[in-house]
Protein backbone atom coordinates (compact mmCIF):
# COMPACT_ATOMS: atom_id res chain seq x y z
CA UNK A 1 0.00 0.00 0.00
CA UNK A 2 2.73 2.37 1.17
CA UNK A 3 4.72 1.06 -1.97
CA UNK A 4 1.81 2.25 -4.26
CA UNK A 5 1.37 5.97 -2.66
CA UNK A 6 5.28 6.24 -2.39
CA UNK A 7 4.73 6.02 -6.66
CA UNK A 8 2.37 8.93 -6.56
CA UNK A 9 4.73 11.19 -7.43
CA UNK A 10 7.76 9.01 -8.59
CA UNK A 11 8.09 7.64 -11.66
CA UNK A 12 6.21 4.72 -11.50
CA UNK A 13 4.17 4.09 -14.74
CA UNK A 14 0.43 4.12 -12.90
CA UNK A 15 -2.07 5.29 -14.70
CA UNK A 16 -3.75 6.70 -11.46
CA UNK A 17 -0.90 9.11 -11.78
CA UNK A 18 -2.24 10.81 -14.98
CA UNK A 19 -6.08 10.79 -13.84
CA UNK A 20 -5.75 13.58 -11.18
CA UNK A 21 -3.95 16.10 -13.54
CA UNK A 22 -6.42 15.04 -16.42
CA UNK A 23 -9.48 15.40 -13.99
CA UNK A 24 -7.85 19.11 -12.66
CA UNK A 25 -6.69 20.28 -16.40
CA UNK A 26 -10.50 18.82 -17.20
CA UNK A 27 -11.62 21.42 -14.33
CA UNK A 28 -9.57 24.15 -15.70
CA UNK A 29 -10.63 23.62 -19.24
CA UNK A 30 -14.06 22.73 -19.14
CA UNK A 31 -16.07 26.03 -18.28
CA UNK A 32 -14.07 27.69 -21.18
CA UNK A 33 -15.12 25.27 -24.05
CA UNK A 34 -18.45 26.25 -24.66
CA UNK A 35 -17.79 30.12 -24.91
CA UNK A 36 -15.41 28.88 -27.65
CA UNK A 37 -17.94 26.74 -29.62
CA UNK A 38 -20.42 29.33 -29.47
CA UNK A 39 -17.76 32.42 -30.52
CA UNK A 40 -17.42 30.25 -33.32
CA UNK A 41 -21.19 29.18 -34.33
CA UNK A 42 -23.50 31.23 -36.93
CA UNK A 43 -26.17 28.68 -35.71
CA UNK A 44 -26.67 25.69 -33.20
CA UNK A 45 -29.81 24.91 -31.71
CA UNK A 46 -29.91 21.84 -29.57
CA UNK A 47 -30.08 19.07 -28.93
CA UNK A 48 -26.99 18.62 -31.85
CA UNK A 49 -23.65 18.58 -29.86
CA UNK A 50 -21.46 20.88 -32.59
CA UNK A 51 -22.92 24.05 -34.26
CA UNK A 52 -24.80 22.96 -37.71
CA UNK A 53 -22.87 26.45 -39.09
CA UNK A 54 -19.66 27.85 -38.06
CA UNK A 55 -19.12 31.32 -38.97
CA UNK A 56 -18.50 34.42 -36.95
CA UNK A 57 -21.61 36.52 -37.14
CA UNK A 58 -21.26 37.23 -33.36
CA UNK A 59 -17.87 38.89 -34.22
CA UNK A 60 -19.86 41.68 -36.62
CA UNK A 61 -22.61 41.92 -33.70
CA UNK A 62 -19.99 42.40 -31.05
CA UNK A 63 -18.57 45.07 -32.99
CA UNK A 64 -21.64 46.41 -33.76
CA UNK A 65 -22.67 46.71 -30.46
CA UNK A 66 -19.26 48.55 -29.71
CA UNK A 67 -17.19 46.34 -28.18
CA UNK A 68 -13.78 48.35 -29.14
CA UNK A 69 -14.52 51.33 -27.50
CA UNK A 70 -16.17 49.64 -24.43
CA UNK A 71 -12.79 47.77 -24.54
CA UNK A 72 -10.27 50.80 -24.40
CA UNK A 73 -12.91 52.35 -21.78
CA UNK A 74 -11.82 49.02 -19.70
CA UNK A 75 -8.13 48.90 -20.40
CA UNK A 76 -7.98 52.50 -19.11
CA UNK A 77 -9.65 51.53 -15.87
CA UNK A 78 -7.26 48.65 -15.50
CA UNK A 79 -4.31 50.76 -16.23
CA UNK A 80 -5.48 53.98 -13.84
CA UNK A 81 -5.83 51.37 -10.70
CA UNK A 82 -3.14 49.26 -11.40
CA UNK A 83 -1.16 52.89 -11.53
CA UNK A 84 -2.71 53.49 -8.47
CA UNK A 85 -2.88 50.21 -6.50
CA UNK A 86 0.32 48.82 -7.43
CA UNK A 87 2.86 51.02 -6.04
CA UNK A 88 1.00 51.45 -2.84
CA UNK A 89 0.94 47.85 -2.56
CA UNK A 90 4.81 47.64 -2.83
CA UNK A 91 5.34 50.49 -0.16
CA UNK A 92 2.86 47.85 2.13
CA UNK A 93 4.05 44.91 0.94
CA UNK A 94 7.75 45.77 1.61
CA UNK A 95 6.91 47.29 5.36
CA UNK A 96 4.55 44.46 5.96
CA UNK A 97 6.74 41.27 4.62
CA UNK A 98 9.85 42.51 6.20
CA UNK A 99 7.80 43.50 9.39
CA UNK A 100 9.23 47.53 9.18
CA UNK A 101 6.65 48.62 11.19
CA UNK A 102 6.55 48.47 14.76
CA UNK A 103 3.07 48.27 15.05
CA UNK A 104 2.30 46.06 12.02
CA UNK A 105 -1.43 45.66 13.57
CA UNK A 106 -3.55 48.75 12.23
CA UNK A 107 -2.09 49.30 9.13
CA UNK A 108 -2.61 45.75 8.04
CA UNK A 109 -6.08 45.92 9.05
CA UNK A 110 -6.40 48.97 7.08
CA UNK A 111 -4.59 47.55 3.96
CA UNK A 112 -6.29 44.28 3.89
CA UNK A 113 -9.60 45.65 5.62
CA UNK A 114 -11.31 46.14 1.66
CA UNK A 115 -10.88 42.41 1.30
CA UNK A 116 -13.41 42.30 3.69
CA UNK A 117 -16.05 44.60 2.44
CA UNK A 118 -18.36 43.97 -0.32
CA UNK A 119 -17.66 45.89 -3.63
CA UNK A 120 -21.25 47.10 -3.82
CA UNK A 121 -22.02 47.60 -0.22
CA UNK A 122 -18.95 50.34 -0.69
CA UNK A 123 -19.98 51.47 -4.20
CA UNK A 124 -23.27 52.31 -2.90
CA UNK A 125 -22.40 54.34 -0.16
CA UNK A 126 -19.87 56.26 -2.12
CA UNK A 127 -22.18 56.71 -4.74
CA UNK A 128 -24.55 58.23 -2.49
CA UNK A 129 -21.88 61.02 -1.42
CA UNK A 130 -20.50 61.35 -5.16
CA UNK A 131 -24.00 62.49 -6.01
CA UNK A 132 -23.76 64.82 -3.05
CA UNK A 133 -20.46 66.02 -3.96
CA UNK A 134 -20.39 66.34 -7.74
CA UNK A 135 -17.52 63.82 -8.54
CA UNK A 136 -17.23 62.98 -11.75
CA UNK A 137 -18.04 59.00 -11.91
CA UNK A 138 -15.04 57.78 -13.71
CA UNK A 139 -13.06 59.36 -11.16
CA UNK A 140 -14.94 57.66 -8.39
CA UNK A 141 -15.10 54.30 -10.08
CA UNK A 142 -11.50 54.34 -10.26
CA UNK A 143 -10.80 55.33 -6.55
CA UNK A 144 -13.14 52.86 -5.28
CA UNK A 145 -11.60 50.13 -7.51
CA UNK A 146 -8.05 50.99 -6.40
CA UNK A 147 -9.21 50.64 -2.73
CA UNK A 148 -10.30 47.24 -3.83
CA UNK A 149 -7.29 46.37 -6.00
CA UNK A 150 -4.57 47.24 -2.91
CA UNK A 151 -5.38 44.44 -0.45
CA UNK A 152 -4.42 42.48 -3.71
CA UNK A 153 -1.17 44.78 -4.41
CA UNK A 154 -0.73 44.34 -0.67
CA UNK A 155 -0.80 40.28 0.09
CA UNK A 156 1.34 39.77 -3.38
CA UNK A 157 4.10 41.83 -2.96
CA UNK A 158 3.74 41.03 1.18
CA UNK A 159 4.25 37.22 -0.25
CA UNK A 160 6.84 38.50 -2.37
CA UNK A 161 9.04 40.30 0.01
CA UNK A 162 7.99 37.09 2.59
CA UNK A 163 9.99 35.01 0.13
CA UNK A 164 13.07 37.67 0.26
CA UNK A 165 16.20 38.04 2.70
CA UNK A 166 16.27 42.05 4.03
CA UNK A 167 19.85 40.96 4.35
CA UNK A 168 20.04 41.11 0.00
CA UNK A 169 19.15 44.81 0.46
CA UNK A 170 21.89 45.17 3.19
CA UNK A 171 24.13 43.36 1.36
CA UNK A 172 23.75 46.17 -1.38
CA UNK A 173 24.07 48.89 0.65
CA UNK A 174 26.96 47.55 2.03
CA UNK A 175 28.48 47.45 -1.01
CA UNK A 176 28.10 50.79 -1.85
CA UNK A 177 24.07 51.40 -2.95
CA UNK A 178 21.91 54.17 -1.49
CA UNK A 179 18.87 52.73 0.29
CA UNK A 180 16.79 53.81 -3.17
CA UNK A 181 18.98 51.89 -5.57
CA UNK A 182 18.95 48.82 -2.96
CA UNK A 183 15.32 49.32 -3.17
CA UNK A 184 15.00 49.98 -7.46
CA UNK A 185 18.07 47.44 -8.49
CA UNK A 186 18.44 44.67 -6.12
CA UNK A 187 15.12 43.93 -4.10
CA UNK A 188 12.36 44.18 -6.65
CA UNK A 189 13.98 42.98 -9.51
CA UNK A 190 14.33 39.98 -7.43
CA UNK A 191 10.31 40.33 -6.72
CA UNK A 192 9.59 40.59 -10.27
CA UNK A 193 7.14 37.81 -10.19
CA UNK A 194 5.35 39.30 -7.10
CA UNK A 195 5.44 42.77 -8.86
CA UNK A 196 3.68 41.34 -12.35
CA UNK A 197 1.44 39.60 -10.49
CA UNK A 198 0.35 42.20 -8.24
CA UNK A 199 0.60 44.67 -11.26
CA UNK A 200 -1.55 42.05 -13.11
CA UNK A 201 -4.58 41.51 -10.07
CA UNK A 202 -5.04 45.51 -9.94
CA UNK A 203 -5.43 45.55 -13.81
CA UNK A 204 -7.71 42.93 -13.53
CA UNK A 205 -9.78 44.59 -10.78
CA UNK A 206 -10.26 47.37 -12.89
CA UNK A 207 -10.49 45.51 -16.28
CA UNK A 208 -13.23 42.93 -15.29
CA UNK A 209 -15.09 45.15 -12.59
CA UNK A 210 -18.92 45.05 -13.57
CA UNK A 211 -20.64 46.13 -9.82
CA UNK A 212 -18.81 49.03 -8.65
CA UNK A 213 -18.83 50.41 -12.47
CA UNK A 214 -22.66 49.54 -12.77
CA UNK A 215 -23.05 51.21 -9.45
CA UNK A 216 -22.06 54.46 -9.49
CA UNK A 217 -21.93 54.33 -13.50
CA UNK A 218 -25.69 54.04 -13.80
CA UNK A 219 -25.00 52.25 -16.98
CA UNK A 220 -23.50 55.35 -18.33
CA UNK A 221 -19.70 54.48 -18.26
CA UNK A 222 -20.40 51.45 -20.81
CA UNK A 223 -16.98 49.22 -20.13
CA UNK A 224 -16.58 45.44 -22.11
CA UNK A 225 -18.27 44.07 -18.96
CA UNK A 226 -20.93 46.04 -19.33
CA UNK A 227 -22.28 44.57 -22.65
CA UNK A 228 -21.47 41.42 -21.45
CA UNK A 229 -23.42 42.00 -18.70
CA UNK A 230 -26.45 43.09 -20.76
CA UNK A 231 -25.96 40.82 -23.50
CA UNK A 232 -25.61 37.38 -20.93
CA UNK A 233 -28.52 39.04 -18.97
CA UNK A 234 -31.01 39.71 -21.43
CA UNK A 235 -30.70 39.23 -25.31
CA UNK A 236 -30.40 35.45 -25.54
CA UNK A 237 -28.03 35.51 -28.32
CA UNK A 238 -25.33 33.43 -27.25
CA UNK A 239 -23.20 34.03 -30.07
CA UNK A 240 -23.12 37.20 -28.96
CA UNK A 241 -22.62 36.73 -25.35
CA UNK A 242 -19.94 34.22 -26.21
CA UNK A 243 -18.06 36.79 -28.73
CA UNK A 244 -17.90 39.64 -26.44
CA UNK A 245 -16.77 37.85 -22.94
CA UNK A 246 -14.17 36.39 -25.52
CA UNK A 247 -12.76 39.75 -26.15
CA UNK A 248 -13.07 40.65 -22.85
CA UNK A 249 -10.62 37.93 -21.77
CA UNK A 250 -8.03 37.89 -24.53
CA UNK A 251 -6.25 41.62 -23.62
CA UNK A 252 -5.63 40.88 -20.59
CA UNK A 253 -4.04 37.45 -21.23
CA UNK A 254 -1.94 38.96 -23.92
CA UNK A 255 -1.00 41.76 -21.57
CA UNK A 256 -0.07 39.13 -19.18
CA UNK A 257 1.84 37.13 -22.14
CA UNK A 258 4.09 40.34 -22.56
CA UNK A 259 4.52 40.51 -18.76
CA UNK A 260 5.69 37.24 -18.59
CA UNK A 261 7.64 37.11 -21.21
CA UNK A 262 9.76 40.36 -20.62
CA UNK A 263 10.13 39.49 -16.85
CA UNK A 264 11.62 36.25 -17.82
CA UNK A 265 14.04 37.74 -20.15
CA UNK A 266 15.00 40.11 -17.97
CA UNK A 267 15.72 36.96 -15.76
CA UNK A 268 17.55 35.38 -18.13
CA UNK A 269 19.35 38.13 -18.52
CA UNK A 270 19.95 38.47 -15.20
CA UNK A 271 21.81 34.66 -15.32
CA UNK A 272 23.86 35.23 -17.70
CA UNK B 1 -3.82 54.13 3.68
CA UNK B 2 -5.51 57.52 3.21
CA UNK B 3 -7.38 56.68 0.23
CA UNK B 4 -8.51 53.56 1.52
CA UNK B 5 -9.75 55.14 5.04
CA UNK B 6 -11.37 57.97 3.40
CA UNK B 7 -13.21 56.08 0.59
CA UNK B 8 -14.22 53.17 2.82
CA UNK B 9 -15.17 55.22 5.54
CA UNK B 10 -16.97 58.04 3.97
CA UNK B 11 -18.94 55.13 1.71
CA UNK B 12 -20.37 53.29 5.01
CA UNK B 13 -20.70 56.21 7.16
CA UNK B 14 -22.94 57.01 4.03
CA UNK B 15 -24.47 53.21 3.92
CA UNK B 16 -25.08 53.37 7.96
CA UNK B 17 -26.68 56.61 7.62
CA UNK B 18 -29.00 55.86 4.51
CA UNK B 19 -29.49 52.49 6.42
CA UNK B 20 -31.05 54.29 9.17
CA UNK B 21 -33.47 56.46 7.38
CA UNK B 22 -31.13 59.92 7.89
CA UNK B 23 -30.38 60.25 4.32
CA UNK B 24 -33.06 59.78 2.31
CA UNK B 25 -33.67 60.74 -1.33
CA UNK B 26 -36.69 62.98 -0.84
CA UNK B 27 -38.31 64.20 1.99
CA UNK B 28 -37.41 64.41 5.66
CA UNK B 29 -34.25 62.50 7.63
CA UNK B 30 -36.19 60.41 10.12
CA UNK B 31 -33.92 58.02 13.03
CA UNK B 32 -35.44 54.59 12.14
CA UNK B 33 -34.74 50.96 11.98
CA UNK B 34 -37.51 50.36 9.45
CA UNK B 35 -34.89 49.45 6.96
CA UNK B 36 -33.81 46.11 8.47
CA UNK B 37 -37.14 45.46 10.02
CA UNK B 38 -39.16 45.78 6.96
CA UNK B 39 -37.72 43.19 5.26
CA UNK B 40 -36.67 41.09 8.03
CA UNK B 41 -37.33 37.67 6.70
CA UNK B 42 -36.25 38.45 3.33
CA UNK B 43 -32.99 39.57 5.04
CA UNK B 44 -32.57 36.09 7.06
CA UNK B 45 -33.30 34.42 3.57
CA UNK B 46 -31.11 36.55 1.55
CA UNK B 47 -28.02 36.08 4.28
CA UNK B 48 -28.92 32.25 4.19
CA UNK B 49 -28.36 32.06 0.56
CA UNK B 50 -25.32 34.43 0.97
CA UNK B 51 -23.57 31.84 3.60
CA UNK B 52 -24.47 28.63 1.68
CA UNK B 53 -22.96 29.58 -1.48
CA UNK B 54 -20.02 31.21 -0.21
CA UNK B 55 -19.10 28.17 2.28
CA UNK B 56 -19.66 25.75 -0.23
CA UNK B 57 -17.35 27.61 -2.62
CA UNK B 58 -14.36 28.28 -0.28
CA UNK B 59 -14.31 24.55 0.22
CA UNK B 60 -14.32 23.61 -3.09
CA UNK B 61 -11.65 26.35 -3.79
CA UNK B 62 -9.51 25.34 -1.20
CA UNK B 63 -9.75 22.00 -1.65
CA UNK B 64 -8.82 22.07 -5.48
CA UNK B 65 -6.74 24.78 -5.28
CA UNK B 66 -4.65 23.20 -3.10
CA UNK B 67 -4.17 19.61 -5.36
CA UNK B 68 -3.56 22.01 -8.27
CA UNK B 69 -0.76 23.79 -6.40
CA UNK B 70 0.12 20.45 -5.13
CA UNK B 71 0.81 19.14 -8.53
CA UNK B 72 2.02 22.06 -9.97
CA UNK B 73 4.59 22.28 -7.36
CA UNK B 74 5.50 18.41 -8.18
CA UNK B 75 5.09 17.80 -11.14
CA UNK B 76 8.09 18.88 -14.04
CA UNK B 77 6.77 20.37 -17.04
CA UNK B 78 3.15 19.47 -16.63
CA UNK B 79 3.25 21.89 -13.55
CA UNK B 80 4.23 24.66 -15.36
CA UNK B 81 1.40 23.36 -18.01
CA UNK B 82 -1.30 23.51 -14.88
CA UNK B 83 0.12 26.77 -13.57
CA UNK B 84 -0.14 28.03 -17.48
CA UNK B 85 -4.10 27.08 -17.27
CA UNK B 86 -4.29 28.66 -13.65
CA UNK B 87 -3.13 31.96 -15.02
CA UNK B 88 -5.56 31.70 -18.05
CA UNK B 89 -8.20 31.08 -15.52
CA UNK B 90 -7.65 33.98 -12.86
CA UNK B 91 -7.31 36.75 -15.27
CA UNK B 92 -10.72 35.49 -16.45
CA UNK B 93 -13.45 38.32 -15.13
CA UNK B 94 -16.06 36.40 -13.17
CA UNK B 95 -18.80 37.92 -15.30
CA UNK B 96 -16.89 35.67 -18.33
CA UNK B 97 -17.16 33.03 -16.10
CA UNK B 98 -20.29 33.29 -15.25
CA UNK B 99 -21.66 33.67 -18.46
CA UNK B 100 -19.30 30.49 -19.57
CA UNK B 101 -20.66 28.78 -16.49
CA UNK B 102 -24.28 29.36 -17.79
CA UNK B 103 -23.94 28.16 -21.28
CA UNK B 104 -21.95 25.19 -19.87
CA UNK B 105 -25.08 23.98 -17.09
CA UNK B 106 -28.08 25.81 -18.46
CA UNK B 107 -30.70 23.67 -19.49
CA UNK B 108 -30.01 23.50 -23.31
CA UNK B 109 -26.12 24.37 -22.08
CA UNK B 110 -23.13 22.54 -23.44
CA UNK B 111 -22.97 20.06 -21.01
CA UNK B 112 -27.20 19.10 -21.69
CA UNK B 113 -25.92 19.00 -25.42
CA UNK B 114 -22.98 16.99 -25.17
CA UNK B 115 -24.32 14.24 -22.41
CA UNK B 116 -27.46 14.06 -24.42
CA UNK B 117 -30.03 14.48 -21.59
CA UNK B 118 -33.11 15.86 -22.91
CA UNK B 119 -33.77 19.24 -21.53
CA UNK B 120 -36.65 18.55 -19.48
CA UNK B 121 -34.94 15.91 -17.36
CA UNK B 122 -31.79 18.10 -17.24
CA UNK B 123 -31.57 19.06 -13.77
CA UNK B 124 -32.02 22.77 -12.38
CA UNK B 125 -28.27 24.11 -11.97
CA UNK B 126 -28.69 27.71 -13.49
CA UNK B 127 -31.29 29.62 -11.29
CA UNK B 128 -32.63 26.51 -9.56
CA UNK B 129 -33.85 25.62 -6.09
CA UNK B 130 -29.41 25.17 -4.79
CA UNK B 131 -27.20 27.79 -6.33
CA UNK B 132 -25.25 24.73 -8.03
CA UNK B 133 -23.93 27.15 -11.20
CA UNK B 134 -23.26 30.02 -8.54
CA UNK B 135 -20.87 27.72 -6.43
CA UNK B 136 -19.71 26.28 -9.61
CA UNK B 137 -18.25 29.44 -10.69
CA UNK B 138 -17.06 30.63 -7.66
CA UNK B 139 -15.04 27.40 -7.06
CA UNK B 140 -14.04 27.61 -10.31
CA UNK B 141 -12.30 30.91 -10.78
CA UNK B 142 -11.27 30.97 -6.94
CA UNK B 143 -9.63 27.82 -6.87
CA UNK B 144 -6.72 29.00 -9.44
CA UNK B 145 -6.32 32.17 -7.06
CA UNK B 146 -5.75 29.75 -4.35
CA UNK B 147 -3.63 27.82 -6.03
CA UNK B 148 -1.40 30.50 -7.53
CA UNK B 149 -1.49 32.06 -3.84
CA UNK B 150 -0.10 29.18 -2.36
CA UNK B 151 2.24 28.44 -5.35
CA UNK B 152 3.43 32.03 -5.14
CA UNK B 153 4.02 31.80 -1.27
CA UNK B 154 5.99 28.48 -0.88
CA UNK B 155 7.56 28.32 -4.75
CA UNK B 156 11.25 28.18 -4.56
CA UNK B 157 11.84 27.67 -0.64
CA UNK B 158 9.45 24.71 -0.93
CA UNK B 159 12.12 22.99 -3.92
CA UNK B 160 15.19 23.58 -1.29
CA UNK B 161 13.09 22.12 1.57
CA UNK B 162 11.61 19.27 -0.38
CA UNK B 163 15.08 18.02 -1.26
CA UNK B 164 16.52 17.93 1.92
CA UNK B 165 13.58 16.00 3.15
CA UNK B 166 13.63 13.82 0.58
CA UNK B 167 17.59 13.49 1.25
CA UNK B 168 16.65 12.71 4.74
CA UNK B 169 14.55 9.92 3.72
CA UNK B 170 11.41 11.37 3.77
CA UNK B 171 8.41 9.78 1.21
CA UNK B 172 6.59 11.78 -0.87
CA UNK B 173 3.27 11.48 0.92
CA UNK B 174 5.25 12.75 4.05
CA UNK B 175 7.51 15.57 2.10
CA UNK B 176 3.59 16.67 0.82
CA UNK B 177 2.16 16.54 4.61
CA UNK B 178 4.99 17.63 6.47
CA UNK B 179 6.46 20.29 4.48
CA UNK B 180 4.26 21.42 1.98
CA UNK B 181 1.12 21.86 4.05
CA UNK B 182 2.39 23.44 6.90
CA UNK B 183 4.31 26.04 4.69
CA UNK B 184 1.03 26.34 2.61
CA UNK B 185 -1.04 26.48 5.33
CA UNK B 186 -0.51 30.20 5.70
CA UNK B 187 -1.34 31.31 2.22
CA UNK B 188 -3.83 28.93 2.03
CA UNK B 189 -5.92 29.91 5.28
CA UNK B 190 -5.71 33.50 3.92
CA UNK B 191 -6.81 32.97 0.42
CA UNK B 192 -9.95 30.94 1.63
CA UNK B 193 -10.73 33.68 3.87
CA UNK B 194 -10.29 35.93 0.78
CA UNK B 195 -12.47 33.62 -1.36
CA UNK B 196 -15.16 33.36 1.08
CA UNK B 197 -15.76 37.13 1.52
CA UNK B 198 -15.30 37.92 -2.28
CA UNK B 199 -18.28 35.18 -2.52
CA UNK B 200 -20.49 37.16 -0.30
CA UNK B 201 -20.09 40.34 -1.77
CA UNK B 202 -20.26 39.32 -5.47
CA UNK B 203 -23.03 40.89 -7.43
CA UNK B 204 -22.79 39.55 -11.15
CA UNK B 205 -22.04 35.60 -10.86
CA UNK B 206 -25.31 35.35 -8.36
CA UNK B 207 -27.08 37.48 -10.44
CA UNK B 208 -26.70 35.79 -13.79
CA UNK B 209 -26.74 32.37 -12.26
CA UNK B 210 -28.76 32.17 -9.51
CA UNK B 211 -32.81 32.13 -8.81
CA UNK B 212 -34.72 35.03 -7.84
CA UNK B 213 -36.06 33.95 -4.48
CA UNK B 214 -34.47 33.76 -1.85
CA UNK B 215 -31.38 36.15 -3.82
CA UNK B 216 -28.25 37.02 -1.93
CA UNK B 217 -27.47 39.52 -0.06
CA UNK B 218 -25.59 41.70 -3.32
CA UNK B 219 -28.73 40.50 -5.50
CA UNK B 220 -31.20 41.89 -2.97
CA UNK B 221 -29.44 44.98 -2.43
CA UNK B 222 -28.59 45.81 -5.72
CA UNK B 223 -32.30 45.46 -6.77
CA UNK B 224 -33.64 47.82 -3.97
CA UNK B 225 -31.30 50.51 -4.21
CA UNK B 226 -32.10 50.64 -7.98
CA UNK B 227 -35.98 50.49 -7.05
CA UNK B 228 -38.15 53.27 -8.71
CA UNK B 229 -39.46 53.10 -5.28
CA UNK B 230 -36.94 55.79 -3.16
CA UNK B 231 -37.84 54.68 0.18
CA UNK B 232 -36.28 51.31 -0.67
CA UNK B 233 -33.09 53.31 -0.78
CA UNK B 234 -32.87 52.55 3.33
CA UNK B 235 -33.84 48.58 2.59
CA UNK B 236 -30.66 48.38 0.62
CA UNK B 237 -28.37 50.11 2.61
CA UNK B 238 -29.99 47.84 5.64
CA UNK B 239 -29.01 44.59 3.25
CA UNK B 240 -25.84 46.27 2.35
CA UNK B 241 -24.83 46.76 5.96
CA UNK B 242 -25.85 43.10 6.47
CA UNK B 243 -23.36 41.79 4.29
CA UNK B 244 -20.39 43.84 5.18
CA UNK B 245 -21.13 43.25 9.26
CA UNK B 246 -21.45 39.63 8.19
CA UNK B 247 -18.11 39.64 6.16
CA UNK B 248 -16.31 41.44 9.06
CA UNK B 249 -17.68 38.55 12.31
CA UNK B 250 -16.27 35.96 9.85
CA UNK B 251 -13.00 37.89 9.01
CA UNK B 252 -12.45 38.82 12.88
CA UNK B 253 -13.27 35.03 13.69
CA UNK B 254 -11.36 33.51 11.44
CA UNK B 255 -8.07 35.68 11.90
CA UNK B 256 -8.04 35.25 15.68
CA UNK B 257 -8.40 31.49 15.12
CA UNK B 258 -5.63 31.54 12.77
CA UNK B 259 -3.56 33.70 15.46
CA UNK B 260 -4.50 31.07 17.76
CA UNK B 261 -3.18 28.45 15.87
CA UNK B 262 -0.35 29.79 14.47
CA UNK B 263 0.76 30.70 18.38
CA UNK B 264 0.02 27.41 19.38
CA UNK B 265 2.39 25.67 17.06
Amino acid sequence: MSRQRSGRWGTAHQPRRMVVPALLAFWLVIPLTPLLLWAGASRWSGPARLPQDFGFHGWQEAQDAGVIAASIRSALLGAAVALIATPLGVLAGRALGWRLLRRPALPSIVLLGPLVLAPFAVAMGFDVVVLRLGIPGEVAVVLVLSVFALPYTTVTMRAAYLGLDPALEEQARVLGASSRQARRRVTLPAATTGLVTATGLAFLVGWSDYAVTLLIGGGQIVTAPMLIGSSAAGSGNDALTSTLAISASLPPLVALAVFTYAASRRRTAAHS
Amino acid sequence: MILIVVVTGTALGAVAVTSLGLLPLVGQPRLSVAGFTSLSSDLRAATKESLLTAACATLLAAAIGLAVATLALHAGRSGRVLIGASVVVVTVPHLVGATAAGLLLSDVGLAQRWLGIPAAAWPELVGGSWPWATVFELAWKESVFVALVVIASVGRRYADLREVAAVLGAAPRAQWRRVLLPQAAPALASSSLIVFVYSLGTYEVARLLGRADPEPLPVMAYRLFTDIDVTARPQAAATAVVATGLALVVSTITLALLRRLGADR
